[in-house]
């Protein structure tokens, strides 16, 4: 059995809306041990983004514990939790999120300015990751001259930048074509295959979730049901 | 785009921020000069009167001499002219319209005989018996004094009259061994070469400003009507002189001007000082259709004088104070816009970015990382912005700082006369230009520290924003 790299116990998170308290997440347990490729899907308000920004460390339960790769961060201070972002996530978004201004490759490496002193250091790593997503040649391209598949694949590579234990992707797949839906999931799970990194993938659509090892279904704030992806058929086999 | 725009609104405060500290320097400046030089013209008449206590001017009253409200422009400051209306005579009254010379002081010194027009022509011969019959007289100067220029024609009160505005003035002397040696009939004053000798015919001293406008210097010949003078020497007006003024041999100025036989006044020196009032009587009875003026009215005319040029210097001085608030109001005023101006751009740029900054958060840049990136931004709009303002400055400064404040000139009345325009003499320092860049520095800090603030308190979660 490998390492746990994310636990969390009887997890809770409360909305004030006015007067009335609105129960985002309840109770919730769950475990995921290095290597594992994990969805989470489930229906508008079950709480799934609630979920993985609770993860990401950039909101905090109201209550219950987060472990990430043994550390416990439910109540470390904002001057600390960004360096856990920094050093244990990395963050695939829906919208890409990248900087307009910067290329490919400074896309890249802006994850690992405050970790890596040396510039050429930096360069080498990003250079790497991007040959590593299938964009050797794009380095100097800037986002608007990328196609949106390709634009995904930096910014997966800026999630690889720091070698993250867990990647966290919020629908990555949700602004993508079918074509490019297909490339990028099977980035996703090769990554997680090949380089045994930890994938939690939050998305609406049941075909990406199938390639997952670990399918969840959220509903409510509560995890209702747990079954295993086509993913994880493969591998068995 | 927006940047540039933001440069140049910017730049324009800045530049404005650079010119009114020019302009309050250039006030300073002025009001200092327009002071040191009333200081300077009073002292150096009281001087020169208390010289010649024993003078007694004599000439006749000048049809339109006292319009020395005319003489403005000609910086004129030989008080024989100005007050020479004040005696009798129908229009010698008009005398005291000196006082308008353009709102210049040194139309109040305006000269009556000059500025006004030529004085009436007196036959020599007719004045011959002063010298003999007037007892305490110990000598006597007869003078021609011929302005040449160009004839202008001005109005006053709906009438019009032609003036002579004069580019020299021709002053012929008597330059006997007796007056030269003992008397003060030329200028004692000479920079270059040498002054007038008795006897001496064919020569000319002139003022350093006649040297500039005939092009000429010790040792060189001018034409004057036509005839060659030789330049031996050349002489600073010490107050009492006209600027224009040359001097030369009376025979050889009444033979110029076709004046033979004719002056236009004469100085009578008294023995001494006590006999200067029954001299000046004797030849009021004696030929009573002279004006007869003494040095020593003359003094009192001019100490009279004195509270209007200190009411000068006052207000030069209550102008000046003036201006300093008034740019410190200003100063106020623009660095207060130029903070916000930075301040709401930083701003409307930090919630533009919120996603973007929400990113650089989720993905491990900490607050203080943010916060330093905006800071640096804003500082580096406002450098630009500066360099951009500092060019604008050295350029307009002149003309922003004689719109943005009340220049010392213009309060009294200096404005129109060369030498105290304030615009020529607005310069940005190469002081003011490092204080300007530093100022931009500042503002730009200042006007960033909220915005960054903001940022950095920006929620990672915002990167999740869809849009």
């Amino acid at each position: 059995m490998n390492r746990p790299v994310l636990q969390l116990e009887k997890l809770g998170k409360t909305y004030t809306l006015g007067k009335r308290t609105v129960p985002a997440l309840s109770n919730l347990n769950l475990t995921v041990t290095a290597g594992e490729f994990v969805a989470i899907m489930g229906p508008s308000g079950s709480g799934k983004t609630t979920l993985l920004n609770m993860i990401g460390c950039i909101d905090k339960p109201t209550s219950g514990q987060i472990l990430i790769d043994g550390v416990d961060v439910t109540d470390l201070p904002e001057n600390q939790l960004y360096k856990i972002r920094r050093d244990k996530m990395g963050f695939i978004f829906q919208t890409f999120n990248l900087l307009p201004y910067l290329n490919a490759r400074e896309n890249v490496e802006l994850p690992m300015e405050g970790r890596i002193k040396s510039k050429t250091e930096r360069t080498e790593r990003a250079s790497k990751l991007l040959a590593l997503v299938g964009l050797s040649g794009r380095e100097e391209h800037r986002p608007q001259r990328l196609s949106a598949g390709e634009q995904q694949r930096v910014a997966i590579a800026r999630a690889l930048a720091n070698d993250p234990a867990i990647i966290l992707a919020d629908e990555p797949t949700g602004n993508l074509d079918s074509q490019n839906k297909q490339g990028i999931i099977k980035l996703l799970a090769n990554l997680n295959a090949m380089q045994g990194t930890t994938v939690i993938m939050v998305t609406h659509d049941g075909e990406a979730a199938h390639h997952a090892e670990r399918m969840m279904l959220l509903r409510d704030g509560k995890i209702i049901r747990e079954k295993p992806g086509t993913h994880a058929l493969k591998k068995n086999v | 785009m927006r940047a540039l725009l933001v440069i140049i609104a910017l730049g324009f405060a800045l530049a404005i921020l650079v010119s009114i500290p020019a302009g309050v320097v250039a006030n300073q400046q002025a009001a200092s000069r327009i002071t040191s030089t009333l200081g300077n013209t009073i002292t150096q008449t009281e001087q020169a009167l208390n010289q010649t206590l024993n003078q007694i001017t004599c000439s006749l009253a000048p049809s339109f001499g006292g319009f020395g409200f005319t003489g403005s422009g000609s910086s004129g400051s030989r008080p024989s002219g100005g007050f020479g209306g004040s005696g009798s005579g129908g229009y010698g009254g008009y005398g005291g319209f000196g006082g308008f010379g353009g709102g210049s002081v040194a139309g109040e010194f305006g000269a009556g005989a000059f500025g006004g027009g030529r004085a009436n022509p007196m036959n020599e011969t007719l004045y011959s018996n002063i010298n003999t019959s007037i007892s305490g007289v110990a000598a006597v100067e007869p003078i021609l004094q011929v302005s040449e220029g160009k004839n202008e024609t001005v109005s006053f009160y709906g009438h019009s009259f032609t003036r002579l505005v004069p580019q020299y003035i021709i002053e012929g002397v008597p330059l006997t061994s007796n007056l030269v040696d003992n008397y003060p009939i030329l200028p004692t004053d000479i920079v270059s070469g040498q002054n007038l000798q008795a006897g001496q015919t064919g020569d000319i001293l002139l003022s350093q400003n006649n040297s500039a406008y005939f092009g000429v210097g010790v040792g060189g010949t001018v034409n004057i009507l036509g005839t060659n003078f030789n330049v031996v020497g050349i002489y600073q007006p010490t107050g009492v002189e006209d600027t224009e003024m040359l001097y030369m041999n009376l025979s050889d100025a009444q033979t110029l001007t076709n004046n033979t036989g004719y002056i236009t006044s004469i100085n009578v020196y008294a023995q001494s000082p006590s006999d200067v009032s029954s001299v000046a009587s004797a030849i009021g009875s004696l030929h009573p259709e002279l004006t007869v003026s003494t040095a020593q009215n003359e003094l009192s005319a001019l100490e009279k004088n004195q509270p209007s040029s200190n009411n000068a210097v006052t207000a030069a001085q209550d102008s000046l104070a003036s201006t300093n608030s008034t740019a410190i109001e200003e100063i106020i005023v623009v660095v207060a816009a130029t903070s916000l101006i930075v301040l709401f751009v930083m701003l409307y740029t930090v919630r533009e970015r919120t996603k973007e900054i929400g990113t650089l958060k989720a993905i491990g840049f900490s607050n203080s990382t943010v916060m330093s990136q905006f800071m640096l931004e804003g500082v580096l709009l406002s450098a630009i912005a500066g360099v951009v303002g500092i060019a604008i400055g050295v350029v307009a400064a002149p003309r922003l700082a004689s719109l943005l404040l009340p220049t010392v000139g213009r309060a009294v009345g200096f404005g129109g006369a060369p030498g105290f325009g304030l615009a020529s003499t607005v310069t940005v320092s190469p002081e003011l230009i490092l204080i300007g860049f530093g100022v931009a520095i500042l503002l730009g800090t200042l006007g960033s520290l909220y915005p960054a603030w903001r940022a950095a308190k920006i929620k990672p979660a915002e990167a999740m924003r869809y849009e």
